[in-house]
């Protein structure tokens, strides 16, 4: 056989790594993104500017908002990336503790693949591990009462303290708190906090940070259609609509052929009339305001102004809409000959069109008992609010995940070092040879409090020795941690620096069960294309295609 | 000598034999690795860049691009367990290389391949009959046990592998939960009727059994209610849009004042649709095309959830589990339009939650059958794709217990068996069938072996062990030795013992499918000696456009 051409099973432009040297090349990647974000732990973390293709920058020290942008070839890097998006989706804090932690687990891994103990015994072991993480984490949780907004207000301000809003105080603290409060909606037993949809955050540019505001109300980029409409209305009665109030031509195809030169005035006649009938619908219940997420045409304007003094906002956005329904009580409405008084919103205090800038803003505020709100943000440029904007959401989710789950763990580093002590006597009971890395990945947890250290520029040997000492023994040193700003050690309860238990949690796991996928890989085949559509074995092939029937009325 | 010429390459006798056996030999080292507890993923990456991290050996071979067209043969084999069976796709590969191999051999010492191939028809025909009389055991001799430990020997080799327990009780209940008897008796378990959604996040330990079914979306207007109890429900395949004529069809209008009736009349159509829906009782609808916003306003006037865009696949599930019609038209033989009530189909409790960051809809204590909903959680997205596939393996498996109620024990276990039992088979033969089935009792050791292999254990001297424990089973009189049968391996101490007692159990079917298969792709491939691979046809002169 020896004299013939090589049979090629695979295409040739498939990359292959195997064995030790995947695993290898893995560790490497993923220590590699861990690397990029470590300088922006804690408060003495440095931001990043990233440039990017389109020549903007990005200005930040949010894990996720780094590494999103940051564009990586090798597989495992991207997983390291997608834990980050994970971790900013479900808690929305702690994105840069996760990169460093997984990247720390794998390395740790590296020595005891090079003895030859086999990836999934190191698997068990973590999984193991993780289980008695989870237990202890749970233990040391200090429940907290979410009704004091003292106590509230420290958390988030201990989660803000890195961040590059923490110049300003307990600004950004002050507005994540306020706002989730307001988005606060008991049902029962189930609680909704939804700030993705009812918290909303605008940034304008120009102004002092100290402007910054959680309305009690929401405000909205729109100006009133027409010069002469009123611009501050006390008590408005509001009316949401999402139709335009314009003529519309019908969905069927409709063609008009005119023979009579009246037939063509009265059909124009008709147009004018149907506006005309819509607005009398509307001014029927005695709007002040008319906010529509469609167009509103002149005629429709000038009715309105005229005979019912209203003031009229078009093209507002369906979410905008959904939230000033919220804040004034009103039901928005698509047909105006539909609209009753139990349609229109009362609950707003103050209708008010302000300039702030160059732009026009309609700001509904003053309500009663509002549950969704605006946040506005104002600062020197668009790279400074941008960056605050995503301090203020990691706030917001401190802050949701603490009314979620009141429990508060000790932060700067002092739960780590808690669980790296609990774990390494925990592993004397372990029998075999799992005993090793679930012994690494206590020490692997103490990347959190060194990191810290060392972005402070402390004298990390020294420091970590003294607070390893100190948690020595179960339930003595339990919050004594890292002081970011001096390096020093510190009763994390004097300092107030505490962490939701929810964030360190999710942290922890994910983090560690990312680590497990990416050690048990022994092989990488990379290069290969895109399989056609119909290959052979597509298990649910043609599943969307089919229809139930014929469908002659749709 | 004259030749007929052909365009493109031949390759004859021997050589394409070994090309092919060559190929076939090189695709089972590829996923080699990844059998058994010990086995490890494989990460895998397009040229967009997208990855794929996977233990299952027909996702590894379906997105290796293989070009062999021997090899791709071996590719539809992993496929076809993976429809048939849901498991053992890997070791479906690695056993028809391995036969091939041998007969690759015994073809080199001329004998012919027709003999091999009925030698192995032959073999395959004894071993189904061995594993249905002597080695499988019905569910009821095991116990409650059984479809647990099956369930966590499927998972045992996936990343699932150290949360076994938590997820093998998951995947049994649901498995339970959609168990029919059907009008002849038979056992049926609808793999579809278990429902798998991902969302990342949170940790896998957090997964859950919705004991329902969930859609991932949410109602389509924020004034809906999010729960509702004793739900009807309409599922409803067309468009709440404003009604429109269909195109081509133009109206006339001869007096203007018409024109605004259309107007008026298109929006009243869809309104007069949702009234009926609403006053039949309806009161969760379901809709797989979309709803106007318009009409969206009477549905939240009459608290009603609505929910548009519904996929078409989840719609027919619905219907089928609460006992609804999916209603296409509302057109009846009369010209009128009108909406039974015996269209709805019944739920207990409707309501939307929120997981991760979306909003699912669950429906809970349908009318009809239960439908199981798994929410699976895990770090990311690659994570998720991983544990669903396992979680699909592990399905498929308890499926066929169920169904079948037949198991056998795993570890190697059946296969040293068979081997004994062949070897002692072929003894008995005159014929040249006996050195090929000579072969295929050797062949099938090549399962343990990687199994040991893997887990970095001494294969050799494993093998021989438990042919010692086998070949006394086979040949005892007594019970006690004959429990010998069961007897596997033990990979983490890299030890022998009762994998029937350890609970690594296998369903029968499965390993009785996966000999078939495998089987089959070797005398398939065994057959060939002749391969023409045409030159591709010349280009035509170019096309007028």
């Amino acid at each position: 056989m020896s004299n013939r051409a090589p049979v090629y099973i695979l295409n040739q432009s498939a990359k292959r790594e195997q064995g030790k040297n995947a695993q290898a090349a893995n560790i490497k990647a993923a220590r590699a993104v861990s690397d990029i974000v470590r300088t922006t732990l804690g408060p003495k973390s440095m931001l990043k500017m990233l440039l990017d293709p389109m020549g903007g920058i990005v200005l930040t020290n949010d894990g996720n908002a780094i590494l999103r942008e940051i564009d990586v070839a090798h597989p495992a890097a991207k997983s390291m990336i997608e834990l980050a998006r994970a971790q900013d989706e479900e808690v929305g804090d702690g994105t840069t503790s996760v990169i460093i932690l997984a990247g720390e687990i794998l390395t740790a891994v590296e020595g005891f693949l090079e003895r030859e103990i086999h990836p999934t015994v190191i698997v068990s072991a973590y999984f193991k591990a993780l289980e008695e993480i989870v237990r202890l984490t749970e233990t040391l949780g200090e429940p907290i009462d979410v009704k004091n907004d003292a106590d509230l207000f420290k958390i988030v301000s201990s989660c803000i303290g890195t961040k590059f809003s923490s110049k300003w105080g307990s600004l950004i603290v002050d507005l994540a708190v306020k706002a989730v409060k307001t988005v606060y909606k008991k049902d029962g037993e189930h609680v909704e906090i939804d700030v993705k949809r009812y918290a909303k955050v605008e940034k304008i540019p120009g102004g002092l940070l100290e402007d910054c505001v959680v309305l009690d109300g929401v405000m909205f980029n729109k100006d009133v259609t027409h010069p002469g409409m009123r611009r501050i209305i006390k008590n408005p009665r509001v009316v949401l609509l999402d139709c335009p109030l314009e003529y519309k031509k019908g969905e069927s195809m409709t063609n008009m052929e005119f023979t009579k030169e009246e037939d063509f005035k009265k059909a124009l006649a008709m147009e004018e009339d149907e506006v005309r009938k819509c607005c009398e619908d509307i001014l029927r219940v005695k709007p002040d305001v008319v906010i529509t997420e469609k167009g509103v045409s002149d005629i429709a304007q000038h009715y309105l102004l005229k005979f019912g003094n209203c003031s009229v906002i078009r093209r507002a956005r369906k979410t905008d809409n959904n939230r000033i329904a919220r804040v004034t009580g009103a039901t928005i409405v698509n047909r105006p000959e539909e609209l009753q008084e139990s349609d229109v919103g009362t609950k707003c205090g103050l209708f008010e069109v302000r300039k702030i800038g160059d732009d026009y803003f309609s700001f509904m505020v003053e309500c009663e008992d509002p549950t969704a709100c605006s946040i506005i943000l104002r600062g020197a440029s668009k790279d400074v609010l941008n960056e605050i904007e995503r301090n203020l959401h990691d706030a917001l989710g401190v802050a949701r995940n603490v009314m979620l789950n009141p429990k508060l763990i000790p932060g700067g580093g002092a739960v780590e070092m808690e669980l790296s002590c609990r774990l390494l006597e925990f592993a004397q009971n372990i029998e075999g040879a799992q005993q090793w890395p679930f012994k690494a990945l206590a020490s692997a947890l103490e990347v959190i409090p060194r990191t810290l250290a060392q972005n402070c520029g402390a004298d990390v040997v020294r420091v970590l020795t003294e607070l390893r000492a100190k948690h020595a023994v179960a339930g003595e040193g339990l919050h004594f941690g890292i002081d970011g700003n001096s390096g020093k050690i510190a009763d994390m309860r004097e300092s107030n620096v505490w962490d939701p238990l929810a964030v360190k949690q999710q942290t922890f796991k994910t983090a560690i069960e990312s680590a497990c996928m990416l050690l048990r890989i022994d092989d990488i085949v990379s290069g290969i294309k895109k399989q056609r559509k119909e290959a052979a074995g597509t298990r649910f092939a043609n599943d969307e295609e089919d229809t139930f029937g014929d469908q002659r009325d749709g | 000598m004259s030749q007929v010429s052909i365009l493109g390459n031949r390759e004859q006798g021997q050589d394409v034999r070994s090309a092919n056996i060559m190929a076939v030999q090189s695709l089972s080292n590829i996923v080699k690795s990844s059998l058994g507890p010990q086995g490890l993923d494989k990460m895998l990456v397009d040229d967009i860049g997208d990855v794929t991290i996977t233990n299952d050996g027909a996702t590894i071979l379906k997105q290796l691009e293989v070009q062999h067209p021997a090899a791709k043969v071996l590719v539809e084999l992993s496929q076809i367990q993976d429809r048939e069976v849901g498991d053992g796709t890997t070791s479906v590969v690695i056993l028809a290389a391995e036969l091939l191999k041998r007969a690759n051999e015994l073809v080199k010492n001329k004998i012919h391949p027709t003999s091999i191939m009925s030698g192995y028809r032959l073999a395959l025909r004894e071993s189904v009959k061995f594993i249905q009389q002597q080695l499988s055991l019905s569910t009821e001799q095991i116990g409650t046990e059984a479809l647990i430990n099956a369930a966590k020997t499927s998972m045992s080799s996936k990343l699932l592998g150290a949360e076994s327990d938590f997820y093998a009780d998951i995947v049994v209940n649901a498995m339970q939960r959609v168990k029919q008897v059907n009008s002849l008796g038979e056992v049926k378990c609808p793999i579809k009727a278990v429902h798998i959604l991902k969302t990342h996040g949170k940790s896998s330990k957090e997964s859950t059994l919705v004991d329902g079914y969930a859609i991932e979306a949410g109602r389509s207007a924020q004034g809906m209610p999010t729960v509702v109890e004793d739900a009807k429900i309409a599922c409803i395949d067309f468009n709440l849009n404003k009604f429109r004529l269909q195109m081509g069809v133009q109206v006339l209008v001869q007096d203007p004042e018409n024109l605004e009736k259309i107007r008026q009349r298109e929006m009243d159509v869809t309104r007069e649709r949702v009234n009926k829906i609403i006053d039949a009782g309806a009161n969760v609808i379901l809709c797989s095309k979309g709803i106007d916003d318009f009409a969206l306003k009477y549905f939240v006037e009459r608290s009603c959830i609505a929910i548009r865009r519904v996929k078409k696949a989840d719609l027919r599930r619905i219907a089928n589990c609460t006992g609804a019609k999916i209603v296409v038209s509302l057109a009846d033989f009369e010209g009128d339009e009108k909406f039974e009530p015996s269209f709805l189909g019944l739920a207990t409790k409707v309501y939307e939650k929120r997981v991760g960051d979306w909003d699912y809809t669950f429906i809970e204590g349908m009318k009809e059958t239960r439908a199981q909903t798994i929410i699976l959680r895990g770090a990311n997205d690659y994570f998720l794709d991983e544990i669903e596939r396992s979680i699909h393996d592990s399905l498929c498996v308890i499926k066929r217990v169920l169904e079948s109620n037949l198991l056998v024990a795993g570890g190697g276990a059946v296969e040293v068996a068979l081997s004994i039992y062949l070897d002692d088979f072929a003894r008995t033969l005159g014929s040249r069938e006996q050195l090929a089935i000579a072969e295929f009792s050797e062949a099938l050791l090549v399962i343990p072996k990687t199994l040991a292999l893997n887990a970095a254990k001494d294969a050799t001297d494993l093998i021989a062990k438990m042919r010692v424990f086998h070949n006394a089973a086979q040949k005892a009189d007594d019970e006690q030795k004959k429990e010998l049968k069961h007897s596997g391996l033990d990979l983490i101490n890299g030890k022998i013992r009762n994998n029937l007692k350890a609970g690594v159990l296998e369903p029968a079917m499965s390993k009785i499918k996966s000999l078939k298969f495998a089987t089959e792709a070797a005398i398939t491939i065994l057959r060939i000696d002749d391969m023409i691979r045409l030159a591709p046809k010349e280009e035509e002169a170019p096309r007028r456009v």
